[in-house]
């Protein structure tokens, strides 16, 4: 009995560390209507400031407390409201969720480069171990107490601050009408900047309080994580309700807890098991939950796509396969495994151009799907051994069709909810890929059989071979991949220009008529997202073909998030959108940081100075996100806009080419190095409107009229005519020519 | 024979009645008109025909079927369609492509091989929307916005379209021209139903009118016995139908 009760009063402060957790991201969500991703993220720094605090500087736990929670906390939040989630109304659901998201990566990254990841930080319990209480014969900590004091105490206070206080009122008031807020003379910028100022607290509170309660080391990805148990809590109430939060924090904490407590030791997975809990519990909600009503909601936002014809998509093909193969002339053999990983991404980030920039729904788990693709091929497609291993072409057709049936049951429950509960039940999943199937690398039997389901963590991947051709040579390998990934991206340009397309774009500007077309929302949805999974597959076998050996690290939710959040970044309406985050998260931050480490060993004084300018290109690349609350419809969207102007003057861009040309030349004859080829080719593409305003005014600039200033601008600077002066002066009653001495 | 009946159709926001046993039909080759003040519940009455609001008691039946726990796609599949008070158009896509989908989607769900391009261009010939096909829909003006919303549901072939304030926004030439579109449709046999503010061209137009007022239908008939009607002068027409 004992036993049982000291498992309840467990579980219980686990659940009250949750709620703790959950109720701050509620509370952002119901007053800013933007789902914080990042709300783990701030657990997370401030869980590793209070150990800086407490341990490294040896401050005493109160004043660390106040630094971390009654500091830093609030000014987390206020910081990202003003710098941030103020610019995002009128935008699309993935960019503020690619915005929170970009935080979230952010603050990870920073995390790790001012916390070395190497070295072990065990966290106190306020009071220590050694201060108990017992009751009812059960143990508990004061740190354990207090947690439960903590969150008892905020179950009250919040229920009295959204029901009672003028100030919940105002924050309820802020999501349904911010106009009409403002209207009865309230600012509705600064009710929402109280309310994040409030969850970020929360946040770094439950990230102070959790790590002493789980156990072990402080680790940021974990921690980072928190904020799945805590969706998990707050689906319960439906991300609304504050009371019924609690009870999912709970009901999770209980679970978790008797999980320990009860589970059969020859249970060996229990442990994953364990982490994949929330999600399991989250899956479970999202089937429970009612079919949303459709309601008309076509609002006009901020992002903009143009839909290239099919002829121009082709040609635009060709002219990428031939630059990637021009290309391959002048990197050396070891940096091409780099471009082909470049463009594997590429492949798995035109699941999301698909998805996310054609249907509107979320996916921000690609890479699980692409894990799942690797590991169906793994087991039925591989024959030979050693060196002369290949992988079948079934194999590459079994994972594809893996990824695309997994994709389908992974979005029936969330589907016919809002595109936010898509984001939350891939994100899961992805979690779920990480901590579960990737981990099972032990051989174990079922149903007779004896498997790992990813043996030994390190799965050697063949390339495949098919006829005479042999992908193991890397360069076809390169030429397929460039080639697969042209022909996908024209297949998608043309899938895009027909009926299916219209289809798609359709049920992304308004699913309320388009199903009063006829149109059934949840196949259509159903199709596009098995599409997707199953492109992402495809990608995510070129990847571990490209690769030759993946770990679970490789399929880590971190780079699936870089990844989405580049795509939006470039343009995810756009198939060049999905190269950019490609070429960018496959190849270029990794080339960027080697080139600094090549360098820092080159020039050993400027060490200490290149690696920091390496970290902070991690953490700005991660930062990139934030900027989209500004320009929503990607970079490449204004770049094509700008070099649109360059369409009267040919000659211009004919010159450019064969400055391209030129410099290709340099470059193949050693006088350029690659990276300065890259960079001028850039700085020549990017420029080019400018470079032709500049020679070529006249037909780029002047056939635009000059705007008219409008007249209430200039002002009238003339007189009054004298007859019309005294006319008005008679009309207003005044004495003749007051008028015209007061002006 | 009426090709939609609603049977003591009542829905409650919480607990407001919005509409409260409402009965009426609607038969094919009729222009029927629905009337009344703001918040009498016209909308919703639309709402609940098209099943984008559950029903608090009573059925729908459509085309002799019960049609009162299908899905809005499901009716539209039955041969229903609609326009929104408040615009729904595909914002990123053309005047045409707004046009089109509507027969893509056809065109998926029968499997039968429609030329959804002639179609197109002949609807788009009907209601006059030739001249601004490749227009960007969100760029032009709200009167001809209803015009696509129109073109869009007839390329489903309806049997029922519904009408939510079709000529709010429209010019006098424009809603003249929408009216004798209107009458060229009823007579191809289709029953057309509209919600309107537009009086003079609810009177002209409709062979039958329906009045709601707070969620109670209070009359139905010709327009020369809606005039009549005392329950509508008192509710409604009062001020109007003085002047």
């Amino acid at each position: 009995m004992t036993t049982f009760l000291t498992y309840t009063a467990l579980g219980l402060v686990l659940g009250a560390v949750y709620a703790i957790a959950a109720s701050g991201l509620v509370l952002t969500y119901t007053t800013s209507g933007i789902f914080n991703f990042a709300h783990g993220a701030q657990a997370m720094v401030g869980a590793f400031t209070y150990y800086q605090f407490t341990v490294a500087w040896k401050l005493p736990a109160w004043a660390a407390l106040i630094m971390v929670v009654g500091l830093l906390g609030p000014a987390m939040g206020r910081l990202q409201h003003a710098f941030i989630m103020r610019g995002l109304r009128d935008t699309e659901q993935i960019t503020r969720i690619v915005v929170t998201v970009a935080i979230m990566l952010g603050l990870v990254a920073l995390a790790q480069w001012l916390w070395d990841p190497q070295e072990a930080r065990v966290p106190q319990m306020l009071f220590g171990v050694d201060r108990t209480i017992t009751f009812f014969g059960v143990t508990l900590r004061y740190h354990e107490v207090i947690c439960l004091f903590v969150a008892l105490a905020l179950a009250v206070g919040l229920r009295a601050l959204f029901v009672k206080s003028r100030l919940g009122v105002l924050m309820r008031a802020t999501v349904d009408d911010p106009d009409l807020l403002s209207l009865t003379s309230h600012d509705p910028d600064r009710v929402s900047a109280q309310a994040w100022m409030l969850g970020s607290t929360l946040a770094v509170l439950a990230g102070v309080l959790i790590t002493p309660v789980i156990g072990g080391p402080l680790e940021a990805n974990a921690l980072t994580l928190l904020v799945i148990d805590a969706f998990a809590a707050a689906l319960f109430g439906r991300l609304k309700s504050i009371p019924l939060t609690f009870l999912g924090a709970i009901v999770l904490g209980l679970m978790n807890s008797y999980l320990v407590g009860y589970a059969p030791a020859g249970w060996s997975w229990v442990g994953n098991l364990r982490q994949s809990l929330a999600m399991i519990v989250l899956f479970v909600i999202l089937l429970l939950f009612r079919n949303e009503r459709l309601r008309g909601a076509a609002t006009r936002s901020r992002e903009r796509y143009e839909v290239p014809p099919v002829r121009r998509a082709v040609m635009w093909g060709a002219v990428f396969v031939l630059a990637v193969m021009a290309f391959r002339q002048l990197i050396d053999a070891s940096s091409v495994g780099l471009l082909q990983l470049g463009i594997a991404f590429a492949v798995i980030a035109l699941s999301q151009t698909l998805l996310t920039g054609y249907a509107g729904e979320l996916n921000l788990a690609p890479l699980a799907f692409s894990a799942i693709a690797t590991i169906a091929a793994f087991h039925t497609g591989i024959h030979g051994e050693g060196l002369e291993a290949r992988l079948s072409l079934g194999g590459v057709v079994v994972g594809v069709i893996a990824a695309a049936v997994t994709g389908a049951i992974v979005a029936v429950p969330a589907l016919r909810l809002r595109g936010l509960y898509l984001a939350l039940a891939t994100l899961a999943f992805g979690v779920f890929v990480s901590s579960m199937i990737l981990r099972d690398i032990q051989e174990h039997t079922l149903f007779g059989r004896t498997f790992a389901i990813f043996p030994n963590g390190n799965l050697l991947f063949p390339r495949l071979a098919l006829g005479p051709v042999d992908l193991a040579d890397d360069d076809v390998f390169l030429l397929v991949s460039a080639a697969l990934f042209a022909g996908l991206g024209v297949g998608l340009v043309a899938l895009r220009n027909g009926g299916y397309g219209r289809r798609l774009a359709a049920m992304k500007d308004s699913p309320a008529a388009c199903a009063m077309l006829g149109q059934r929302l949840l196949w259509l949805k159903l199709s596009v997202f098995a599409i997707s999974t199953a492109i992402a597959g495809l990608g995510g076998i070129l990847m571990s073909m490209s690769l030759t050996s993946v770990t679970k690290d490789h399929f880590v939710f971190t780079v699936s998030l870089s990844l989405v959040m580049l795509a939006v970044v470039g343009g995810i309406g756009y198939v060049s959108g999905a190269l950019f985050s490609g070429l960018v998260a496959g190849a270029g931050l990794t080339a960027v940081v080697a080139l600094l480490n090549n360098a820092a060993t080159e020039r050993p004084e400027f060490d200490g100075a290149l690696g920091v300018v390496s970290h902070l290109v991690l953490v700005s690349a991660a930062l990139t996100g934030v900027g989209v609350a500004q320009n929503p419809s990607g970079i490449l969207h204004d770049v094509f806009a700008r070099h649109r102007t360059l369409a009267k003057a040919p000659e211009i861009r004919y010159g450019a080419i064969v400055a391209q040309c030129v410099l290709y030349a340099f470059a193949w004859s050693d006088v350029l190095g690659t990276t300065s080829f890259v960079v001028l080719s850039l700085i020549l593409w990017l420029c080019l409107p400018q470079i032709g305003a500049a020679l070529r005014p006249a037909k780029i600039l002047g056939d635009r009229p000059a705007r008219a200033t409008p007249p209430e601008l200039v002002g009238i600077d003339s007189d009054y005519p004298s007859d019309l002066a005294s006319r008005l002066d008679k009309r207003l009653g005044i004495e003749e020519g007051v008028a015209r001495v007061i002006a | 024979m009426s090709l939609l009946e609603t049977h003591g159709v009542s829905v409650r926001f919480g607990g407001n009645v919005v509409l409260d046993d409402v009965s009426l039909t609607i038969t094919p080759g009729d222009v029927t008109g629905i009337i009344g003040p703001n918040g009498a519940g016209k909308t919703t009455m639309f709402n609940c025909v098209t099943g984008m609001q559950p029903l608090a008691s009573g059925r729908v039946v459509f085309n002799g079927r019960d049609i009162t726990g299908h899905g809005s796609g499901r009716r539209a599949r039955l041969g229903m369609a609609r326009t929104f008070q408040r615009l729904e158009l595909f914002l990123s896509l053309s005047v045409r492509d707004n046009v089109r989908v509507a027969g893509d989607i056809v065109r998926a769900n029968t499997r039968k091989r429609i030329d959804v391009e002639a179609e197109t261009d002949r609807i788009l010939g009907l209601t006059g929307l030739a001249d601004i096909a490749n227009e960007n829909v969100a760029g032009i003006p709200t009167g001809r916005a209803r015009v696509v919303e129109v073109a869009r549901a007839l390329m489903t072939r309806p049997k029922l379209l519904l009408l939510d304030e079709p000529a709010s926004g429209q010019t006098e030439q424009e809603s003249e021209r929408f009216a004798g579109l209107l009458r060229g449709l009823a007579a191809d046999g289709i029953a057309v139903c509209l919600v309107e503010h537009d009086l003079p061209l609810v009177m002209s137009l409709c062979s039958t009118i329906h009045v709601l007022d707070h969620g109670i239908l209070i009359a139905s008939g010709t327009a020369a016995e809606i005039r009549r009607s005392p329950a509508v002068i008192a509710a409604y027409i009062g001020a109007e139908g003085a002047a």
